[in-house]
């Protein structure tokens, strides 16, 4: 399971930055629920890391194993490099946001940042005045330390959170759904102000969310978790291109999931750049992060683009496809592969003529979504459903095309 | 934990130096300032094991105080002359005076003659049939009288509304035989009530000594009991729910047979079940409204331990430990199904008593609760005024006699005659010293049996069980066990009465720390307690900084219960206080009742005035009482 996308698996990250935390084999059981199966992870220092799925696959009891809030009943986790069994919360030098934010509703602000302070000289030979301006600074909220947290907003409680979180000085920032209580707007700004923050300080951060937006807009790199397990850990990018299993292809953006049996191979192709076509156009915000290339932290596999792939007729129910897989394919085998909606062009009746039948998919109108910078249009293609994206307004029966190469083959089923 | 083998030499090597558990691992660790941060972590590893060691000595007080003592009372009824023999727990349930027609159930009879002689029309009781008779009806009494409070309290907004919620409490915690007194000079021949009868030219009645009047005197313990727990569930009813239930088309009565109902019937099971347990284990206001005409199991278990038959005793207290456990096990188990706290709801919005033109309907329902308001006012007000009124009035009218008596008793009395300092003394003294055992006892088990762990359950149920256990029995095993003393490895160990007396009362006050602490811990929101721990604090420093001052109002809650109980405490401390000059207040009143009612009404008002005033300096130390 997109074990070629897990770091370290190849040993191919550039980034040799040491490893903060790592989570060897670790499982936790609450009675007969595993809620966290078998997990390995690498998240090396300064990362932006990113747990995301939906609610009960684990996510957070992964982090709380990390604080130390739960004992793994399997496994290991090493920050900084060492084992911290049996090691209590206070001990790990780890800052945790809630979801709630649990300021402590009897203390000041100042008091709620300064409290770590109790345990940890301020860093950097500070006082303990001066730390708790430095930090009310940071999160740009000056002058406040007098104020009670119920006479804050959300947002300015969030952020009060995070500066308590990171007075002593942590090693690792842990943050549990920490904008899911916000309304959308501030969310995106304050997920904006939080990215700067880890970059400023280059903390090791964990992050945990149910927004799959979110995980793409501001990580590093994101572990898709299902279930327990992460399905894939790597670079937003590669997760929204090449998920590695039909749930991440499904959970991460909208996508139009297809199978069927290999028909004949027609050849075999030089890697191509063509993949990435579309893309950077197309994708949610945030995805173009301009500091961010590729693959660059942890090594996420780009397994797909170096090797060899071949064009495949896959009969897919209502038509045969034409989709890019790898090089080892047989006729015979069974693909699942995905195509993006924004990949799905709509091809106008003149430019349907002439065309290879094969990726054209004819399907009628059965919903639109108007999403302001572009709508989102259902359509009836036999008995399934196909999304597309669109600037025009669309009705009746129109077909659409998408190229070989934007179509992703995450799962390979030989015969 | 496939390549964790890889690292597992040097893990524990690791985990070793973060304990610091030798000097050069530690100093090793704190390269730069090595001395501060080792007496940190001196300080943090003390920190880190007071908890520990508060829950150890929580389970040795326990254990000591409370399991060994009653272990050894409950251990004669099934042990004579040195030999075990289940003889005398089988001979008092085939006892027909205890046990009515059931005994025959234990004598071989077949169950349905039992049975049919229980339906006849001479039928015997016993004492155990009895005694839960009467605590059937006591807790009907209860729910009958509780249960309009509580539709007041929650469906109407009056002035005075809170202050009277937070009034239901105090019957609870009001000397039993305080209100014994109160009741007696209420229903006594020459009482208030047959004063004001024959005052409207009404014939008088006799009450004391009958059931009705052991009855009422339950219900004016119990009944706020049942308002308190109803009030709380019917106030937490969302009325989006029932706003729900409308908008689908349910009227009103629907509305609340659907949705406020299910919603409030636990609550009113409760009390109901608690009241039951309660009245089953009565002994003062027996003791002194019904006499010994009247006998419960537990007038009965003091009755035999005055008479020196401690088997018997034992015996008969193992049946009632068997009933109420039972009961409240049953209870317990229901409570964990139908414990669905709804928190943060809107709650539905009350009434103006008064309204500017009530309909028809609106001044029945008034005229209802006026009606209702007059009952409640008469019955727990009498006894309270009357005993007032009784220590200031004799033969003649008005007189401060009373007074002059326990002055005069004060200074010339002998010294087997019971004074009113020393009582005055002692049980300051005792409601002191149970409240420095209890308060830390109760606030370490709600930290205990807060959390989720397994064997919550267990701790839960160890803690709680000295509420279920009659004050005789544990008033016995302290004085056979503790007092008379004990022989550990070859030397024998006793403890002075007084101190019985402190560990007797603590025993009884803790589980009401427990109950109003341990709510509000429940309630915290955990990641507060975990961001403190994230951010450096030991589980102790996080209950100390963190949870404790949340749930402050619930810690002098329980402390003036704890002070209360102690001041009240009356089956225990008879126990252990006889013919001893440890005596308190109550057990003065005892002396006093049986001889004349004007001293003991007298005695009754200096506890009254004691216990209030304790109560007034519990919340200035403690800040608002808010939770109560």
């Amino acid at each position: 399971m997109g074990s070629e996308d897990r770091p370290g698996g190849d040993g191919a990250a550039p980034d040799d930055a040491p490893v903060a935390v790592e989570l060897d084999g670790v499982s936790r059981r609450y009675g007969d629920t595993t809620a966290v199966s078998d997990v390995s992870l690498r998240i090396r220092e300064g990362e932006f890391f990113t747990l995301v799925g939906p609610s009960g696959c684990g996510k957070t009891t992964t982090l709380r194993l990390i604080a130390g809030f739960e004992a793994p009943d399997a496994g290991t986790v090493r920050l900084g490099g060492r084992s911290v069994e049996g090691l209590p919360p206070e001990d790990r030098n780890v800052g945790v946001v809630f979801q709630n934010y649990a300021l402590f509703p009897h203390m000041t602000v100042g008091e709620n940042v300064a409290y770590g302070l109790n345990f940890a000289e301020p860093p950097g030979g500070l006082t303990r005045e001066e730390r708790v301006r430095e930090l009310l600074e940071l999160v740009d909220l000056p002058g406040m330390a007098d104020r009670d947290p119920d006479e804050l907003s959300g947002g300015q409680r969030q952020r009060v959170a995070m500066a308590r979180a990171l007075a002593p000085g942590p090693e690792v920032l842990l943050l549990d759904e920490p904008m899911s209580a916000l309304d959308a707007q501030l969310r995106e700004r304050l997920r904006a102000q939080v990215k700067a923050i880890q970059r400023e300080l280059s903390i090791t951060t964990v992050y945990v969310t149910h927004d799959q937006e979110e995980a793409l807009a501001v990580s590093d790199r994101v572990a898709v978790m299902r279930e327990g397990t992460p399905d894939q850990v790597a670079p937003p990018r590669t997760v929204y291109r090449r998920p590695a299993t039909r749930f991440v292809a499904e959970f991460v953006g909208d996508n139009n999931v297809f199978e069927g049996r290999v028909e004949a191979v027609e050849g075999h192709v030089e890697p191509s750049d063509q993949v990435d076509r579309n893309i950077h156009e197309n994708a949610p915000h945030g995805v173009g992060s301009p500091v961010e290339t590729e693959g660059s932290v942890g090594g996420a596999g780009n397994a797909e683009s170096g090797t060899d792939a071949a064009i495949t007729a896959v009969d897919v129910g209502e038509t045969v496809a034409r989709v890019r897989a790898p090089g080892d394919v047989a006729v015979g085998d069974r693909l699942s592969f995905c195509v993006r909606p924004e990949n799905l062009r709509i091809l106008r009746d003149a430019e349907e003529d002439g065309r290879d039948p094969a990726n054209v998919l004819r399907g009628s109108v059965a919903s639109a979504e108007f999403l302001g910078e572009t709508t989102r249009v259902r359509l009836s293609w036999g008995d399934r459903e196909l999304v597309v994206r669109t600037t025009d307004p669309l009705s009746g029966t129109i077909s659409v095309a998408f190229d070989p190469a934007d179509a992703h083959v995450f799962a390979h089923e030989r015969r | 934990m496939t390549d964790g083998s890889g690292d597992a030499g040097g893990a524990p090597g690791d985990a070793a130096e973060d304990g610091g558990t030798t000097p050069g691992d530690a100093s090793d660790a704190a390269d730069g300032d090595a001395s501060s941060a080792a007496a940190r972590t001196a300080r943090d590893r003390a920190e880190r094991r007071i908890l520990p060691a508060l829950a150890a000595g929580t389970v040795l007080l326990l254990a000591v105080l409370f399991y060994y003592p009653v272990g050894t009372v409950l251990v004669e009824a099934v042990r004579v002359d040195g030999r075990y023999t289940l003889e005398v727990l089988v001979g008092v349930l085939r006892d027909p005076f205890y046990l009515g027609d059931l005994a025959g159930l234990f004598a071989g009879e077949s169950p349905l003659a039992v049975a049919g002689r229980l339906l006849g029309p001479d039928r015997r009781l016993g004492i155990v049939g009895f005694t839960a008779y009467q605590a059937a009806l006591s807790t009907l009494a209860s729910v009958a009288l509780g249960l309009p409070g509580a539709y007041v309290l929650a469906r109407f907004e009056f002035p005075g509304r809170r202050t009277l919620r937070s009034l239901t409490i105090l019957p609870f915690v009001l000397p039993s035989i305080m209100v014994a007194v109160g009741f007696v000079a209420t229903f006594g021949d020459d009482g208030t009530l047959n004063a004001a009868l024959s005052a409207v030219g009404l014939p008088t009645v006799d009450l004391l000594f009958t059931l009705e009047a052991v009855v009422i005197a339950h219900a004016f313990y119990n009944a706020p009991l049942v308002t308190r727990v109803t009030t709380a569930a019917w106030e937490s009813v969302d009325a989006s729910a029932v706003e729900t239930a409308r908008s689908l088309g349910a009227g009103p009565f629907r509305a609340f047979r659907d949705v406020v109902a299910p919603q409030v019937y636990p609550a009113v099971l409760m009390g109901a079940a608690l009241t039951f347990v309660f009245t089953f284990g009565t002994f003062p206001i027996v003791l002194a409204l019904g006499g010994f005409e009247l006998a419960t199991v537990e007038v009965f278990v003091y009755r035999l331990i005055r008479n020196l038959e401690y088997a018997e005793a034992a015996a008969l207290a193992i049946v009632e430990l068997a009933v109420s456990l039972g009961l409240l096990y049953a209870y317990l188990r229901y409570e964990a199904r139908h414990t669905v706290r709804s928190r943060g709801v809107r709650p539905l919005p009350r009434h103006r008593l008064l309204p500017a033109s009530p309909s028809f309907g609106q001044a029945l329902v008034r005229v209802g609760v006026a009606a209702y308001a007059l009952v409640a006012l008469t019955v727990f007000l009498a006894p309270v005024l009357s005993m007032l009124l009784a220590s200031v009035t004799g033969p003649d009218g008005l007189t401060l006699e009373h007074y002059r008596f326990l002055v005069e008793r004060q200074r010339t009395g002998a010294a087997f005659q019971v004074r009113p300092w020393p009582a005055v003394r002692n049980s300051l003294l005792f409601g002191v010293g149970a409240l420095a055992v209890a308060l830390p006892m109760g606030v370490v088990v709600a930290v205990l049996t807060t959390r989720d762990y397994r064997g919550r359950k267990l701790v839960d149920a160890v803690a709680m069980a000295p509420l279920s256990i009659s004050g005789i029995v544990v008033g016995l095993g302290l004085l056979r066990g503790l007092v008379f003393g004990v022989e550990v490895w070859g030397t024998r160990i006793a403890v002075g009465g007084a101190l019985a007396v402190v560990a007797a009362h603590a025993v009884a006050g803790y589980p009401f720390v427990v109950r109003t602490v341990g709510p509000g811990l429940d309630a915290l929101d955990r990641s507060l307690v975990e961001s403190a721990r994230a951010l450096g604090a030991s589980r102790a420093r996080a209950l100390l900084d963190v949870e404790l001052p949340l749930v402050r109002p619930g810690v002098v809650a329980g402390a003036a219960f704890a002070f209360a109980i102690s001041m009240g405490e009356f089956s225990a401390t008879v126990v252990l206080a006889t013919g001893t000059e440890q005596y308190t207040m109550p057990i003065a009143i005892e002396r006093f009742i049986g001889r004349r009612l004007g001293p003991a009404t007298a005695m009754g008002v200096v506890l009254l005035l004691v216990t209030s005033a304790s109560f007034v300096v519990i919340d200035r130390f403690g800040g608002e009482t808010g939770g109560l």
